[in-house]
């Protein structure tokens, strides 16, 4: 019935032709939407190494000015394989390079409740694996000016968005990782708390 | 052409995604239709269909009330005679779809004030707030009134029949020589005059005249009846408007019926309807009150004296007095009506004012009534709305770093319908395709 009304119909058949090259274009962009974070996320990373050792970083961490979106530590988690820079802050941009500081937070290493974001599914996905820590897993932080190592407290566990309370200030040295969960979904967070085990010197 | 089209085809999905992946920004900054003043509205209506003070003790016959607001209430009340609890029907709603209908509030044969009678009295009243729009009705009738004679005709009559019995010994003078007597000058010379006589007449026995006023007082069956129509008070609210309407039906008052041989009293009172409406209109919040004032009729019987039935009419403003001078001195005025409206406000407000009576001036004061009286009142403002920037609470959460996770389904949906519509459109093209392969 389509075939034959097409086949009548020059205009029909142009306008299903700009149609079908509009849901093509469309189609390719969602799909290959993560992919292009992952390696929009990737080119960021190569920056943020280059600027986290920078000494004009080092001075400006100091001075506690580090802007938002700049390197800001270097985290690890060998249980996972993951070594990546968190830039300051956690507003959407600043989030592409895949993981970021929320700025109301003590500095990393500092005293008090430490708290990183980042990306479970896109822009590298970082904390995609976070939900397989256990309890006495190591994260290390590194500094511009040196760096710390924090243990697993306790298995992770899954919060409402809103449950603010999770970076809330803590009278113990601890560190915070949220996602998002379940995997692809931004309707809860997965929050795994460390505390404070041991400083590192400065490289 | 055809590459023209497909680049036309490429930027036009540029532009498409651009919006897709650009209103979540733009959606942040919005402003909000804002309620700053809700409307409010009040329209309220009453009727009198009798208010009467006999003799120093007053009462009121067929009351109706009603009124609405915005809140939304509705209350409304009917009753047969005022402050007679059997004959009261009052109801009232305070919210939205509710209604009350309480059952009709009747009394027979209820004396009042020693000195009525009124054969059946009822009340009624109904409310409602359906869909929010409220609406009040009330009615007040009776089915007659009748004053109690031993009390009220007593004395009347035999001030009368004194007065005629002085006449006694002229009867055989001439209506002049009748005139000139002390005491009774005062009776007759308005009767004379209103009957055209001329003082001078010999032509008209005063005999006759006085045998037959004697004969009719001893005839009349009471000293007044009164017929009251119904009372009804009524406001009601549409999508347009608020109205509020008030109706005091006419009514009839006879002085001395069946005074004359053939049933007619010596005087009726014919009063017409009176109607008050007073309407909001909820669109421009303006106000417009109107009225019907009453119109009166009097008849003059006087066939016992051997003169036709008289009509007399009642201008507006002039009261009009009858039989003055004697025991059944009467005074009749003619309300106009009018209407009000606040300057600050717009309010309005009418009144149709019906008719006043005041009845035998000269045995204890008389009676004095108002009749038909309609009065209604509304005004309000309608609701204000402004645009305002709509500031939403911020709601603090823990950072976002997931995705919406329809997003590559959509992608993929998308593709299979792309690749479902190339399909089609290369199968209605066999011919051209077998052109290109014989190429």
């Amino acid at each position: 019935m389509l075939v034959d009304l097409l086949r009548t119909k020059r205009w029909l058949r142009v306008l299903l032709s700009g149609l079908s090259v509009l849901l093509l274009l469309g189609g390719v962009a969602l799909v290959g939407y993560p992919f292009a974070t992952n390696m929009w996320q990737d080119r960021i990373q190569t920056q943020l190494d280059n600027q986290i050792a920078s000494p004009e970083l080092q001075q400006a961490y100091k001075e506690r000015k580090v802007e938002t979106g700049d390197s800001l530590t270097r985290i690890k988690i060998p249980a996972l394989g993951l070594d990546t820079v968190v830039v300051e802050g956690t507003t959407p941009s600043a989030l592409r390079a895949g993981a970021g500081h929320y700025p109301q937070t003590p500095l990393p290493c500092e005293g008090g409740n430490v708290s990183i974001a980042g990306h479970r599914t896109t822009y590298g996905r970082p904390f995609g694996n976070v939900d397989q820590l256990k309890p006495g897993d190591t994260i290390e932080l590194t500094t511009p000016i040196g760096g710390c190592v924090y243990q697993v407290a306790k298995a992770p566990f899954v919060v409402a968005p809103s449950e603010m309370s999770v970076i809330e200030p803590t009278g113990e040295r601890s560190l915070t990782l949220t996602t998002c969960h379940p995997k692809g979904s931004a309707a809860q967070r997965l929050i795994v708390r460390a505390t404070w085990v041991k400083d590192l010197k400065a490289a | 052409m055809r590459t023209v089209q497909r680049l036309g085809a490429i930027a036009l999905t540029g532009l498409v995604i651009s919006g897709i992946l650009a209103s979540p920004a733009s959606a942040q900054a919005s402003a909000q239709t804002v309620e700053t003043r809700p409307e409010s509205f009040i329209a309220t209506a009453a009727a009198r269909g009798l208010e009467i003070n006999l003799f120093g003790t007053r009462a009121t016959i067929g009351q109706a009330s009603a009124l609405v607001n915005s809140t939304p209430t509705a209350k409304a009340s009917g009753a047969g005679v005022a402050l007679v609890a059997g004959t009261v029907s009052t109801s009232e709603v305070n919210a939205p779809n509710q209604s009350a209908a309480p059952l009709k509030a009747c009394l027979a044969n209820l004396p009042v004030a020693g000195l009525l009678t009124v054969e059946l009295a009822c009340g009624e009243s109904r409310v409602d707030t359906n869909n929010g729009a409220p609406t009040a009705f009330g009615k007040g009738s009776i089915a007659g009134v009748d004053l109690a004679a031993l009390n009220a005709l007593n004395p009347t009559i035999e001030q009368l029949q004194a007065l005629l019995t002085q006449l006694l010994p002229v009867v055989d003078q001439t209506v002049a020589t009748a005139l000139a007597l002390p005491g009774v000058s005062g009776l007759l010379t308005p009767l004379v005059a209103g009957l055209g006589l001329a003082p001078t007449s010999t032509v008209t026995p005063v005999t006759t005249l006085l045998n037959g006023l004697i004969d009719g007082v001893r005839r009349a069956t009471g000293l007044l009846d009164i017929t009251v129509g119904e009372s009804t008070a009524q406001a009601v609210t549409t999508a347009n408007a608020v109205t509020a309407t008030a109706n005091a039906a006419g009514a009839q008052i006879d002085l001395l019926p069946a005074l004359t041989t053939g049933g007619a009293p010596l005087l009726s009172i014919i009063v017409g309807q009176a109607k008050s409406v007073s309407t909001f209109d909820r669109g421009t919040a303006k106000s417009t009150p109107s009225f019907d004032a009453a119109v009166a009729r009097v008849r003059l019987a006087l066939p016992v004296l051997g003169v036709p039935v008289t009509e007399i009419p009642v201008q507006l403003g002039t009261p009009l007095t009858l039989l003055a001078g004697t025991p059944l001195e009467t005074t009749i005025s003619l309300g106009a009506g009018r209407t009000v409206t606040d300057p600050n406000t717009g309010a309005v407000a009418s009144y149709a004012d019906g008719v006043s009576i005041h009845l035998l001036k000269g045995v204890g004061g008389g009676i004095a009534i108002e009749l038909a009286h309609a009065e209604t009142g509304a005004g309000g403002q309608t609701r204000l709305v402004t645009q305002q920037q709509l500031i939403q609470p911020v709601v603090p959460t823990l950072a976002k770093t997931g995705n919406d996770p329809w997003l590559p389904l959509a992608g993929a949906g998308m593709l299979v319908v792309a690749l479902g519509i190339r399909r089609r459109i290369v199968a209605a093209q066999p011919a051209r395709i077998d052109e290109r392969v014989s190429r």
